[in-house]
């Protein structure tokens, strides 16, 4: 297992190489930080000024060299819109995001769980028709409409929450929903999907011939084994649910990562935008390898 | 492990230590669209200085109309043609509890003129050459020429502690600026908030509530529902399509004014077919304004009187009125002109930029199409119009707005050569331009301009559309707050019921 890790994280500078050259490409191809950063007045000592300490003069490849050498002594350069250090503006970000994510994680995962459950115990009856049904219209349903309305309910008519803005749990709970709307309905069909698969495997047979529980057949033997398919689901999920995050983010004006990447790209703030980047890739990386872990853990035959 | 998860749990959604209001203290929340990235002084957006404004003060005051009137400086007066003294209020402290002199102002204006501090506002008084201190409360600002517009432009620029920036630096400056205004420094979250405490020594009064936080908003409906909730209690840039779900909540108000911005559709002249002043006139023929001004911006801001500027502005053309809807004339000019309707016309906007922006691009093109014209709507992002911007390729037509800021001086100068922004070139138009920078008469200034409206009525480099409004909304429980033609947030007189 160990070597599994190691390959993988062997592997991941080359994807965070890949993943920082075609966005520094994309960043100068598409827009001139001289032209953001100094207004129709400048001088041109200003534009000379400010084109070689960006090395804008220089050829895109060279550019982005110069990028890769300060990056390896760990400085990511200072952001053009903040004016201090790229990776402080990012940290400072980081952790709502972080916050936001983990809660619409657990709330996608254990709610997901549990309507997959129940969908696939009932199968074709009711109750799995209208979880069904829910998960159809829940992905379908674009978080930004799910935010505003989310929004107008549980504020507005209840109020019962905050409408937006960061500040203690309670302010966490419509972003963390509506992000997990994202995840969740996906994650309530593959399981409801996996689980009706493996309720025609023999071991069940089995289990039901020994006279097991319909519960507990469910929870120690069908669970454990759906595991699988949800991890890598989840794997793959990750990124998505990075993305959301933008949407719900500045829906709610929460103060994350996204909307920091949103003023940031159109700022043209290469130096931030690349920092962001970077501990989004390595979160996923790190998320992915996590997942693949786990997997080992469970089933060992992918172990070998 | 449920022991184990409990505390990271606990830790992950952990409760900032937001101080929960048990006490007699009130306070005002705000939400803007817009942050700025920092305190920057200097940075030329209305964002920007509407923060800065709350806690810095300029020698010259604005109010939410767009009229001067005294600040830190009570009264001034020219000494010769290039030199302009201003006396200063006495018995202004800084927040720190510093004597405010004429120190601080000379210190200021010397700074910023210095093309390396990169001040994004200098060009509000670019032809400042420096400051010179007469005595304790009185300053002498001297300009390269002549310099009609200096009073005015000195009022977007605040005027900073020249002892702080010698004990603390820049870089403190920036993160916890002192000044003069109505409110003290608490602490900024760029993309969050920003709170700050009044000021109880205030020399214009100490604000009749004790906490101020202006909290970033970025999605209007949210905005909305946070006035709505009752947890903001002034909203700006409301978009007008939410204005109705405002009003018939019960518990709160629009407030709005028509800013000094002209939002126009330039055409690239320099190119075919708009090289051809027959079919800018047909264009402009094509467009029912009044129908746009009623449906989309349901009637709030101004439509534009065939010229650039918008009624309130000094300069503005009361006999100049736009060209009437006529799309049979428009036709008839087109064919005139030789126009090849074959070709397609696509107009360039950003997204959320003005008011209604992209609406008014689509209802623009789909009219144009109504006379046969091929046009289309093609909404840019940001970083892509900027660059577009500075190679002065902006395509065949693109939407934009002016700011005059209450003098046609500011938005007359992208039509000049030196502004260095228009594809349109007229030396007459120029000639004029100079002539009213060089004089400080106010009355030739406005004859000047005047004829300079004129001249680009006739001339169309672009197609007049309208005076944009800046529309709040305000809740119930508030007196004493307008909307700004600025935009720059005044609340140092708004009360709490």
């Amino acid at each position: 297992m160990l070597r599994t890790i190691a390959h993988r994280l062997t592997l991941a500078p080359l994807t965070l190489l890949l993943v920082s050259f075609v966005t520094f490409i994309i960043l100068r191809v598409t827009g001139n930080p001289v032209d953001i950063y100094l207004d129709i007045n400048r001088t041109p000592e200003q534009v000379a000024a400010l084109t070689e300490r960006l090395h804008l003069d220089k050829p895109l490849l060279v550019q982005y060299l110069i990028y890769l050498r300060d990056l390896v002594q760990g400085d990511f350069g200072q952001s053009l819109q903040y004016g201090g250090p790229a990776i402080d503006a990012v940290i400072t970000s980081i952790g709502p995001t972080l916050r936001l994510l983990s809660a619409a994680l657990l709330l996608a995962v254990t709610l997901g769980t549990v309507a997959g459950l129940v969908a696939a115990v009932y199968r074709d009856r009711f109750p799995d028709a209208v979880l069904s049904a829910l998960a159809v219209a829940g992905q379908s349903m674009p978080s930004f409409w799910l935010g505003i309305l989310l929004i107008q309910l549980f504020a507005l008519k209840m109020q019962w929450l905050p409408t937006s803005g960061s500040g203690g749990f309670k302010y966490l709970i419509l972003p963390a929903l509506t992000l997990s709307a994202v995840l969740l309905p996906n994650f309530m069909l593959v399981t409801r999907t996996a689980v009706l698969d493996l309720m025609n495997e023999q071991f069940v047979a089995t289990a039901r011939a020994k006279g097991l529980s319909r519960i507990r057949i469910l929870l120690t033997h069908i669970l454990p084994n759906a595991a699988n398919p949800l991890l890598s689901f989840l794997g793959i999920q990750i990124g998505t649910l990075m993305g959301g995050s933008i949407i719900t983010e500045s829906i709610f004006g929460w103060p994350g990562i996204g909307r920091l990447m949103i003023s940031a790209v159109s700022n043209r703030d290469a130096p931030v935008v690349l920092a962001t980047v970077f501990l989004v890739s390595i979160t996923i990386i790190l998320a992915n390898l996590v997942v693949d872990v786990l997997h080992s853990i469970i089933d060992p035959r992918i172990r070998h | 492990m449920r022991t184990r998860i409990v505390p990271v749990l606990a830790a992950l959604f952990s409760l900032s230590a937001t101080t929960l209001a048990f006490s007699a203290e009130k306070t005002l929340s705000v939400a803007a669209a817009v942050f700025p990235r920092s305190l920057q002084t200097g940075q030329s957006s209305f964002a920007a200085l509407s923060l800065i404004a709350q806690t810095n003060e300029a020698l010259v005051g604005r109010d939410n109309a767009g009229n001067i009137s005294p600040g830190l400086a009570l009264k001034w007066e020219a000494v010769n043609e290039t030199t302009t003294r201003f006396h200063l209020r006495q018995g202004v402290k800084w927040h720190d509890g510093k004597d405010f002199t004429a120190e601080d102002v000379a210190f200021t204006i010397n700074r910023i003129v210095d093309p390396k501090v990169g001040y994004g506002l200098l060009a509000r008084i670019g032809q400042v050459s420096g400051a010179k201190v007469v005595d304790k409360y009185t300053v002498d600002i001297t300009t390269k020429t002549i310099f009609p517009t200096l009073v005015r432009g000195l009022s977007d620029i605040v005027i900073e502690p020249k002892h702080y920036y010698e004990q603390a630096g820049e870089q403190a400056v920036i993160q916890r600026p002192i000044g003069t205004g109505p409110f003290i420094y608490k602490t900024y979250v760029p993309g969050d908030r920003y709170e700050l405490t009044a000021n109880k020594d205030y020399w214009g009064g100490a604000p009749k509530y004790e906490n101020l936080v202006i909290r970033q908003i970025p999605e209007a409906a949210t905005r909305v529902a946070s006035l709505i909730a009752g947890e903001t209690q002034i909203i700006e840039e409301v978009p007008v399509d939410l204005i109705e779900q405002i009003e018939s909540s019960g518990r709160a108000k629009i407030d709005e004014i028509t800013t000094s911005a002209g939002l126009i559709l330039t055409y690239d002249v320099r190119k075919p077919p708009f090289n051809n002043p027959k079919v800018r006139e047909a264009f402009d023929y094509a467009i029912n304004k009044p129908a746009i001004f009623k449906e989309i911006l349901k009637s709030r801001g101004e439509i534009l009187d065939g010229q650039l500027l918008t009624k309130s502005t000094l300069g503005y053309n009361p006999e100049i009125k736009a060209r009437p809807y006529d799309p049979e004339k428009a036709k008839a000019l087109l064919k005139e002109a030789g126009f090849n309707f074959k070709t397609t016309v696509p107009l360039a906007t950003q997204s959320g930029k003005y008011t209604s922006d992209v609406d008014i691009a689509n209802v623009v093109a789909g009219m144009l199409n109504e006379i046969g014209v091929n046009a289309t709507v093609n909404v840019v992002e940001g970083g892509v119009w900027s660059q577009m911007s500075t190679a002065l390729e902006m395509g065949p037509l693109h939407m934009i707005a002016w700011y005059s800021l209450g003098d046609a001086d500011f938005s007359s100068v992208w039509f000049t050569k030196l502004g260095k922004r228009s594809v349109w070139i007229n030396e007459e138009y120029d000639a004029l331009f100079t002539k009213a920078r060089s004089t400080s008469s106010e009355e030739e200034r406005v004859k000047y301009y005047n004829e300079m409206m004129a001249l680009m009525h006739k001339e169309n480099p672009a197609m007049f559309l309208f005076g944009l409004p800046s529309i709040y909304a305000v809740s119930n429980s508030i007196t004493g707050f307008g909307a700004a033609s600025d935009k720059v947030l005044r609340v140092n007189k708004a009360e709490l019921k």
